[in-house]
């Protein structure tokens, strides 16, 4: 009670400030099926949000101004996402949004920002869809998903053995069909023979009939574009089918802490990819550099951060640095400016092409000893792949 | 031929586990009429029993499930006696609301307590396998088929033998006549529910065993349960056995031949046929 009266006073004590504020709206996953994922968005939000007033706030000219954030929960409902934009627009009347998880919802609440003419970034949704519409006021930070599969691929014509046969399993949503697409093409010019290329149902629980049939076709690499909880419950399934592929890759999952923290010891041998890795490299205006970004967040939230969690952050970086830009809070100058973004940060260099999207390269990596290793980027093996995985019993 | 035999095998086991998880719908649903919308929910709460009880003090997932149907007997007890009760005179509509929000809360206070982090149940031996002439076992996938049929069939028992279950089944064939042999229809009804959720415990239990635990896989859960109890019908518990392992051999089938999009349409076009061939299900009475 105490506390609260507080709460309280403070705010209304600083109501007269909020006539300065610049406000960031955003529908995010807090609670239902896509909260884990979610989550990460709400975190990176406040977590870069602070960090960014802590340090003075936004400069619109001559004038410093603190940002405030207003985030709903969207309860992992598409349809009630696309109702909180309008909402956030039209009656909380924030100035910029930031974008929900999931491409699927991101296709969809974008064409809020699209019709309303207000910029959003985004750091959650990856499909090609997303960008292939035209629009001029979305702008993500997850390159391409028909790009994810590519450094894997490219490392697997480096392989010796080289896999001979592959199976492309993925999920019937907007980015994990992105997915598929992009790797169909890019499997087929490397040379690769893909001999399963299967759709199974989101939210699938069951994949013993897929897994046998990679059993029985004796398929050398298997790649899959999914949910964590598909991905977790394939692993699972794998092993107790005892399939063992010389190599898997997912494009969830294998960064996520909680995701190998589910699985324990299950987990290595697992590939997947990320755009990001929190090195000491990537330096930060606000931050300092990746690798004191990851000790803080761990520090604040009790989990490590991933390329998702980055993203987001990289999401509000680009705001601010386009409104300083624009010196102003003017939409459509500052969409302008957006385009015309350039600047390092926790997550990368973040620039847009002229669709709006980002464009970074995967690192492919997996998980060895429990840990993420990286394994190759920009052409070259960082470090040796646990390859071809053997059988279970002798993990 | 090895493929098809194999994907048989894990039709079946994946049927045994439905099986399970169906019971305690279809108990619930026959003798109180009512359509459990919160068995899902209590799947996840013995998922997460069972997991508590592994990673926090160490006991053996399998010695856990008793445990976790003890604490999901109690609280199925409770939210009958307490809730349910109240409105069991009531039209089917109101139970199924009342169903309906419990499952609300008990997901949302799950991901209060628990956070929507994605929990398995993973003992050294999950995972392991037996080897048969080219076909793979999966050893907790069969225990827990054999945990289903001994409760089957025990449930089965229960109901035909002892003088507690003659009053559930009386109960749900002529209230008016049980009470008048003093069979006490609160207590019988609490009693039941309880059993239901006990079940759905279990069930639990043995599904993050094998799969993964978050608190949203309840709803997933209810559906499925809901198709396994109208296509086995409501009459005996070896009904809801046979729909389980319909259902499982089925969804399998169709994930190898038509494609794993398919699995769905395939369930619940099942359903829709069994509905017009066989309203009273596979081993139930037609009408």
């Amino acid at each position: 009670m105490h506390r609260f009266l507080v709460l309280l006073a403070s705010v209304l004590l600083a109501a007269p400030a909020w006539a300065q504020t610049v406000t960031f709206g955003a529908s995010v996953q807090v609670t239902g099926p896509v909260a884990n994922t979610g989550r990460y968005y709400k975190d990176a939000y406040e977590f870069a949000v602070d960090k960014i007033n802590a340090a003075g706030g936004v400069k619109i000219g001559t004038e410093q101004r603190k940002i405030a954030l207003k985030i709903l929960d969207n309860q992992s409902d598409v349809n009630l996402s696309v109702r909180q934009y309008v909402q956030l627009l039209a009656q909380d009347k924030v100035n910029f949004l930031l974008g929900p998880f999931a491409s699927n919802f991101v296709l969809a609440d974008s064409s809020i920002a699209e019709k309303s003419r207000v910029p959003m970034v985004q750091g959650g949704g990856a499909s090609d869809q997303i960008y292939s519409r035209g629009y001029r006021y979305i702008f993500g930070t997850l390159p391409a998903a028909s790009d994810y599969f590519g450094s894997t691929i490219e490392a697997m014509t480096k392989l010796t053995p080289r896999p001979q046969t592959v199976a492309l399993l993925y999920a019937d949503d907007a980015f994990d069909v992105s997915v598929a697409k992009g790797t169909r093409g890019a499997l087929e010019r490397a040379g690769l023979k893909t001999v399963i290329d299967a759709r199974y149902s989101t939210n699938a629980s069951d994949f013993s009939a897929l897994l046998s049939r990679i059993k029985s076709g004796k398929i050398d690499a298997v790649l899959v574009a999914g949910h964590e909880t598909e991905v977790l419950n394939f692993i699972r399934q794998a092993k107790s089918l005892d399939v063992s592929p010389k190599l898997y890759s997912f494009t969830v999952g294998v960064p996520s802490a909680d995701f190998r923290q589910a699985l324990g010891a299950d987990a290595n041998g697992a590939s997947g990819m990320s755009a990001w890795l929190p090195t000491a490299a990537l330096k930060d205006r606000w931050f300092g550099d990746a690798e004191a970004f990851a000790r803080a967040w761990k520090a604040k939230f009790g989990y490590e951060p991933d390329y998702h969690a980055a993203s987001g952050v990289a999401t509000v970086e680009a705001l601010v640095n386009a409104i300083e830009a624009a010196g102003s809070i003017d939409a459509q100058k500052v969409r302008d400016t957006l385009a015309k973004s350039s600047f390092d940060s926790v997550y990368g260099h973040v620039a847009f092409n002229d669709k709006g999207q980002i464009s970074m390269p995967q690192t492919m990596i997996q998980i060895q000893n429990d840990k993420v290793v990286p394994i190759f980027a920009a052409g070259r093996f960082i470090n040796k792949l646990d390859y071809p995985l053997g059988p279970w019993g002798d993990r | 031929m090895v493929l098809l035999l194999q994907v048989l095998v894990s039709g079946v086991l994946l049927g045994g586990l439905y099986a399970l998880m169906a019971l305690g719908l279809a108990l619930v649903w026959g003798v109180l009429n009512i359509v459990n919308l919160s068995h899902g929910a209590l799947i996840m709460l013995g998922a997460y029993a069972t997991w508590f009880l592994y990673t926090g003090a160490h006991i053996d997932p399998f010695a856990a499930l008793p445990i976790a149907a003890a604490s999901l007997f109690a609280l199925g007890y409770i939210i009958q006696r307490g809730i349910l009760n109240l409105v069991i005179r009531g039209p089917m509509f109101n139970t199924l609301l009342i169903t309906f929000g419990i499952e609300v809360i008990l997901t949302y206070l799950a991901q209060l307590w628990f956070s929507a982090d994605f929990r398995t149940i993973n003992p050294s031996y999950a995972g392991s396998n037996h080897a048969l002439g080219g076909l793979t076992v999966p050893y907790v996938q069969a225990l827990a088929f054999a945990i289903d049929s001994v409760l089957t069939t025990a449930m089965w028992m229960f109901l035909l033998r002892t003088r507690t279950g003659r009053g559930i089944r009386a109960a749900s064939q002529n209230l008016v006549a049980a009470r008048l042999y003093g069979v006490d229809p609160k207590r019988i009804y609490a009693l039941t529910f309880g059993l239901g959720a006990a079940l759905a415990g279990v069930a639990g239990g043995l599904y993050g065993t094998v799969s993964q635990i978050n608190p949203y896989i309840g709803g997933p859960l209810t559906a499925k349960s809901f198709v396994i109890a109208i296509i086995g019908g409501l009459d005996n518990p070896l009904g809801v056995i046979a729909g389980g392992l319909f259902l499982g051999v089925v969804e399998s089938l169709t994930a190898l031949y038509v494609g794993p999009t398919y699995r769905d349409v395939a369930s619940f076009g099942m359903l829709v046929l069994i509905l017009i061939a066989r309203p009273g299900g596979l081993l139930g009475r037609t009408a």
